[in-house]
């Protein structure tokens, strides 16, 4: 399709004609600023072929303000080797005409012709819009749209698939993609679009076969189990019926009363032979008690032989004891005899000793007391001046306390005087030769001067009284202050018996000096008599005392022997002394025991004679005899008997160990426990027939089988639902993998041209780069050399230049594509690629002028300088106006 | 089971007696091949078919009912069902004398032993439990009965009919059930062995058979007379009931089978191959009727026009006949070039298609198949509504 011509009237901002004639068939450059009109010259062509004529909708057309204009586009073009002329008028005046050729056509007529021949529908209703642009939508890019590719590339896909499919000569199918969605809306009714999983009514038809398979399994092993039981019942009763007729616990019972009746039996010969057990035992005890008074007799008279035997050696053994304490009786006489002698040495030797160690002594004491009585008589002395001393101490005594008082009593008083002086009215007078007067109660006369210190009346004779009184307030008070203090000072002086504090002072120095004799009086005496005099005195008596005691003890010692020179020491004395004494007590010692030896041999042989006698007197009783022979005879004969109760119990116990009494025992419980099990059995087998047949009959009445037909019925009819539904699903889903392969292999049939011609474009962009183009002959990925190898991104992540580029040289692929295909093709670029860098944009003009070839491009341009190596010479808007 | 006195063996002797033999009425069989309201009548039927045999032996003036086992489909049917049975034979008064087959055998406890503790077996009925002869008063009979009571057996239970006397001049009847030795198709019931001619070893006058549900002589006194109520597709000469008379002289008796099912039951097979053959089943399919029982197996192939066509039938025979089984499943479907145009297949559509009945021949026939009717019914669909 080339326009030639286009003229437009009353258009929006044309509201005076505007023509455009002489269009080149390939590029044609219109240049203006902005408002200048290109997008309604764009706006205007886009109208003429999309919008009814009738339409209602289309008030934007109309010029500003011009109510009663009818928006009228005039296009002339060449199409299908005849050359048209459109001519449509809107709102106002409704028309739309177009000569094709030599034919003529009108109305909705005409519009939809060019419908059909450029690929785009008419709204049914209102404004055109996009989605009905077809391919004309596509090959004309609005002001800043040339990026958005897939949206147009969407609603031309069915009119580019119907002109490929004539180009290619392959048949797409006319409604393969409703019959695809019919069959794939199907085929997930019933299985899972993701995993092909069973689903909704097929899933529940399985599930109800399966539950009901479960079910009649369930069943079935109820059957079984009742078959079961049924077949345990006839077996429990075939058994019953034998047990009934044969009752085998009968015989078991008569077995256990016979071997019961055995045991019983030999229990008497048991019982027998206990008491002849019993018997013997008590002839054994009868023949050890004869056996002990045998013995008895016998030890009496061995007793008796011994006791004669022990007298004899008791009378041997008493005389040597006799003998023997005879003679240790003479050594101890001659023992005590001399340590006699010695004792008596020992005592002269000690009183000659005493005598001499007394009068040493004695001449001691006499020397010592001499001493004593010098030292006492000294001491008294200097006692006798310390009496004297203190008492003149006590006499000139006073307290140190009593003269500070005195003398701070004395310091008050003068300063009270002080004051009063200062204090006092000074009278001062200066009486004429004679003249008295008396101040107060004193007469005065001549000059003097008087402090007055109280009110006091002056007298003056012959003229009257003068009362003065002192101006000072506080003297009455020192007056009275004054008083006070002399008279505690006269009372203390008093006390003290002393005339003034002077008395005072010298009585407390000779105090001072007093105490010290004291003090040396007192150490000298300290020296003489630690203890004090009367200590000194007795110590004195007592000496004098034990001194004639010593006296008196020598004096009453006996006269001292003639030999007195050669008596020994009382050391050698003591020796001898102690040496007879030892030797005598040693001797004493033996005859001692001696004679306590010849005292006990004297008791044992006294006690031999009884214990002989009284053995002798046993063997004398008279009945003895008798009763030893009876113990005899009695053995005898117990012995006899005993040996024929043994025959007997050998007898007794060889019977009960033949009949053996606890395997009888054994049998009896044997044959009881067979016959109690087995009548146990039958009452058991009876009591499981009646409990079996109970519930068998319980069992029947739910009729198992009736249940098991119904379910297996529910079964067969739940399989035949499943697997038809199993088909279906099958089939569709086999259809569905068959229509897409076919629909895919299809279009990829129809992308290969596409593919070419977009490659043709793309390597002057992007040298070896590749545009996938998906199932709507949308661009896909694009993959291209980056830094590092092949990158492939998606359209839609590139920047928007780039977009903006792919989506011009997608659409001229487009054009050159359904050029092929012997569509119209007109592409229109209102202010494209304005978002290219100048490299890019040099690109895309070579690839638009190499488009133009092959197209009619009509091109709007704000930026005539960026497109001024086009080739074509721009028409300014402008001056088209003009 | 009440064991009669002689009876005037002369008289009964002279006169002809008329017996009805009847076996395998597999009460309580439910049908689950079917629709469950379809299997609801069928199940129903099996009651209605034993008033119609009381009805009919009543109008016949038959002496007695030889029931030969198999009355009950299992042990384990509900109380209600045997109480229906029983009173669904109330019409007919006379004597009804039954063993037990292998389906409802005597055991210990079984549905016999529920049925008498119910009450429900009213007192012209009498059970044979157990192989001894029973001597029926009138008419005069002796009854040699080999009921089973275990559910299989592998020993002849009718050996011991040779060695029982019974009173001279009494016919002997044999009642038994299981598989006769040898005439009967391999594998069939092989269990419970009948040994082939027992009626003539056991000086039978006539031997009543039951377990084959079809109805079959086996020999000159022995029969075997089928299920009254069909209840299966492969049950040839079944629906009968047989009436038997004796003429009291020993001689071989007179046998006459007398339908008394309901349903008709059927295996239709169908092959398409031209499209008359079409119009053949079509119209074959249309002569179904409300006792019809069918199963439907089309093979061959036809076009999408004759597919329509066949379900169309089918469908509307569904309606008519108690039950259609239909398998279409052997059908090819072979799309014209006319079909094609018409439903529009073009484009991928057309390839798909055309892949489709290709596969048909494939490993996976029968999926390509379904594929290919579903594609063809969305196709004609979407045509039909673009018609419109």
């Amino acid at each position: 399709m080339k326009l030639t011509r286009l003229r437009i009237e009353q258009f929006r901002q044309f509201r005076r004609p505007l023509e455009i004639a002489a269009l080149e068939p390939g590029l044609n450059l219109f240049t203006g600023p902005n408002e200048a009109g290109k997008s309604t010259i764009v706006a205007a062509i886009r109208a003429a072929f999309f919008e009814r004529h009738r339409s209602g909708s289309v008030d934007e057309l109309r010029p500003w303000g011009d109510a009663s204009a009818s928006p009228t586009v005039e296009l002339e073009f060449d199409l299908g080797g005849e050359h048209c002329r459109l001519t449509k008028s809107f709102l106002h005046k409704k028309r739309c005409e177009l000569q094709w050729g030599r034919q003529h056509l009108d109305g909705a007529e005409a519009e939809d012709r060019l419908a059909d021949l450029l690929g785009f529908r008419h709204a049914n209703k209102g404004v055109s819009k996009a989605e009905h642009w077809g391919i004309p939508g596509l090959l004309w890019i609005a002001q800043g749209t040339a990026h958005d590719i897939r949206d147009p590339v969407l609603h031309a896909t069915d009119h580019l698939r119907r002109a490929l499919n004539e180009s290619l000569g392959a048949v797409a199918s006319s409604g393969g993609d409703e019959v695809l969605a019919k069959v794939e809306a199907a085929r997930n009714e019933l299985l899972t679009a993701s995993t092909s999983a069973p689903r909704a009514a097929y899933a529940e038809a399985l599930k109800n076969e399966s539950v009901l398979d479960a079910a009649l399994q369930a069943t079935d092993a109820d059957i079984a189990a009742y078959r079961r039981q049924v077949d345990s019942l006839a077996a429990l009763r075939r058994e019953h019926a034998a047990d009934e007729a044969e009752q085998p616990w009968r015989d078991f019972r008569a077995r256990e009363q016979d071997a019961a009746a055995r045991l019983t039996a030999i229990q008497d010969v048991e019982r027998e032979l206990a008491a002849a057990r019993q018997q013997a035992g008590q002839f054994d005890e009868r023949l050890r008690l004869l056996r002990s008074q045998l013995d008895n007799f016998a030890g009496q008279e061995q007793d008796a032989r011994q006791r004669r035997a022990a007298l004899e050696t008791a009378r041997e053994q008493l005389a040597e004891a006799t003998r023997r304490a005879g003679q240790w009786q003479g050594q101890h006489a001659e023992a005590a005899a001399r340590f006699e002698a010695a004792r008596h040495g020992l005592r002269l030797a000690r009183q000659e000793d005493t005598r001499r160690s007394l009068a040493a002594q004695l001449a001691e004491l006499r020397q010592k007391a001499r001493d004593t009585g010098a030292r006492l008589a000294e001491a008294e002395a200097v006692n006798a001046s310390l009496r004297e001393l203190q008492k003149q101490a006590a006499s000139a005594e006073i307290a140190d306390s009593d003269v500070a008082s005195l003398r701070e009593q004395q310091r008050r008083l003068d300063e009270i005087r002080i004051q009063q002086a200062a204090a006092a009215t000074r009278l001062r007078f200066a009486l004429d030769e004679g003249q008295t007067i008396r101040i107060g109660d004193e007469t005065v006369s001549g000059s003097s001067e008087r402090q007055l210190v109280d009110a006091t009346i002056i007298e003056l004779p012959g003229l009257g009284r003068l009362a003065i009184a002192p101006g000072g307030l506080d003297l009455p008070a020192l007056r009275r202050a004054a008083a006070e203090l002399g008279d505690r000072q006269s009372a203390l002086l008093q006390r003290l018996g002393l005339a003034s504090l002077d008395a005072a002072e010298a009585r407390h120095q000779a105090q001072r000096l007093l105490a010290g004799d004291i003090r040396a009086a007192t150490a000298s005496l300290k020296s003489l008599a630690p203890r004090g005099l009367d200590a000194l005195r007795g110590e004195c008596d007592a000496q004098l005392a034990r001194a004639r005691e010593t006296e008196n003890a020598l004096a009453q010692l006996p006269p001292a022997p003639a030999d007195a020179a050669s008596l020994p020491g009382i050391a050698q004395a003591e020796s001898a002394e102690d040496a007879a004494r030892h030797a005598v007590e040693q001797l004493a010692g033996q005859l001692n025991q001696a004679r306590l030896a010849a005292g006990n041999a004297d008791t044992s042989y006294a006690a031999a004679t009884r214990e002989a006698a009284a053995a002798q007197a046993q063997l004398d009783v008279p009945e003895r005899a008798a009763r030893l022979a009876a113990a005899n005879a009695g053995l005898t004969d117990a012995l006899a008997q005993q040996a024929a109760l043994a025959a007997r119990i050998e007898t007794l116990n060889r019977q009960v160990e033949a009949a053996r009494p606890d395997f009888l025992k054994q049998d009896v419980e044997r044959y009881r426990r067979s016959a109690e099990q087995h009548e146990k059995r039958f009452a058991e087998r009876r009591d499981a027939l009646l409990k079996l047949d109970v519930e068998l009959q319980a069992a029947g009445a739910l009729g198992l089988d009736d249940r098991r037909a119904e379910i297996e019925r529910d079964l067969a009819q739940a399989r035949r639902r499943s697997t038809e539904l199993r088909r279906r699903a099958v089939a569709l889903d086999h259809l569905l993998t068959l229509l897409r392969a076919k629909r895919r292999s299809l279009t990829l049939r129809l992308q290969a041209p596409l593919q070419k011609h977009l490659n043709r474009y793309l390597q002057l962009l992007f040298p070896q780069a590749s545009l996938e183009i998906d199932e709507n002959l949308s661009p896909g990925p694009l993959t291209r050399n980056g830094s590092q190898g092949p990158e492939t991104g998606d359209f839609e992540t590139l920047s928007f230049g780039a977009r903006e580029q792919m989506g011009v040289i997608s659409r001229l692929a487009y054009a050159d594509l359904l050029k092929e295909a012997g569509r119209p093709t007109l592409v229109i670029l209102d202010d494209a690629l304005v978002h290219s860098d100048a490299a890019r944009l040099a690109q895309m003009k070579r690839v638009l002028f190499d488009a133009a070839t092959r197209h009619q491009i009509l091109l709007f341009s704000c930026h005539p300088e960026k497109w001024r190596d086009l080739g074509v010479t721009a028409r300014s808007l402008e001056s088209l106006k003009a | 089971m009440s064991q009669s006195p002689a009876v005037p063996i002369d008289s009964a002797r002279l006169s002809v007696i008329k017996l009805l033999h009847t076996a395998d009425w597999q009460i309580g069989k439910l049908f689950g091949q079917f629709e469950p309201d379809e299997a609801a009548i069928l199940a129903e039927a099996r009651f209605t078919t034993i008033e119609r045999l009381a009805r009919l032996a009543t109008d016949q003036g038959v002496d007695a009912i030889l029931v030969a086992g198999d009355v009950f489909d299992a042990q384990g049917v509900a109380d209600k069902t045997i109480h229906r049975l029983f009173h669904a034979m109330a019409g007919f008064t006379g004597p009804w004398l039954m063993i037990p087959g292998n389906h409802d055998a005597g055991l210990a406890e079984s549905v016999w032993t529920r049925a008498f503790r119910l009450g429900a077996i009213p007192p012209n009925v009498t059970l044979c439990l157990k192989p001894e002869p029973l001597i029926v008063a009138a008419p005069a009979l002796a009854i040699l009965p080999a009921p089973l009571t275990q559910r299989i057996t592998h020993a002849d239970l009718t050996e011991w009919f040779a060695g029982a006397e019974t009173p001279a001049g009494l016919p002997r009847i044999g009642l038994a059930h299981g598989s006769v030795q040898g005439i009967l198709a391999d594998g069939i019931d092989s269990s419970n062995p009948i040994a082939a001619g027992r009626a003539v070893q056991a000086r039978l006058d006539y031997l009543a058979l039951g377990d084959w549900h079809g109805t079959k002589q086996v020999d000159e006194r022995c029969w075997y007379a089928g299920t009254p109520e069909t209840d299966r597709f492969k049950a040839n000469d079944s629906g009968q009931a047989l009436l038997v008379e004796l003429d009291g002289a020993g001689g071989p008796p007179r046998v006459t089978p007398i339908a008394c099912g309901q349903y008709r039951w059927q295996i239709e097979t169908l092959t398409l191959q031209v499209p008359s053959d079409v119009d053949q089943a079509v119209e074959r399919i249309a002569a179904y009727g409300p006792f019809d029982v069918v199963q439907l197996d089309v093979s061959g192939q036809t076009d999408l026009a004759g597919h329509r066509r066949l379900f169309e039938a089918i469908g509307k025979a569904r309606g008519k006949a108690r039950s259609l089984l239909a398998d279409l499943a052997a059908l090819r479907l072979e799309p014209t070039d006319d079909d094609i145009a018409d439903i529009q297949a073009d484009g991928y559509l057309g390839e798909v298609l055309a892949e489709l009945r290709a596969g048909q021949d494939g490993p996976d026939g029968e999926v390509a198949r379904d594929a290919l009717a579903l594609l063809a019914g969305l196709l004609d669909e979407r045509r039909a509504g673009a018609a419109r």
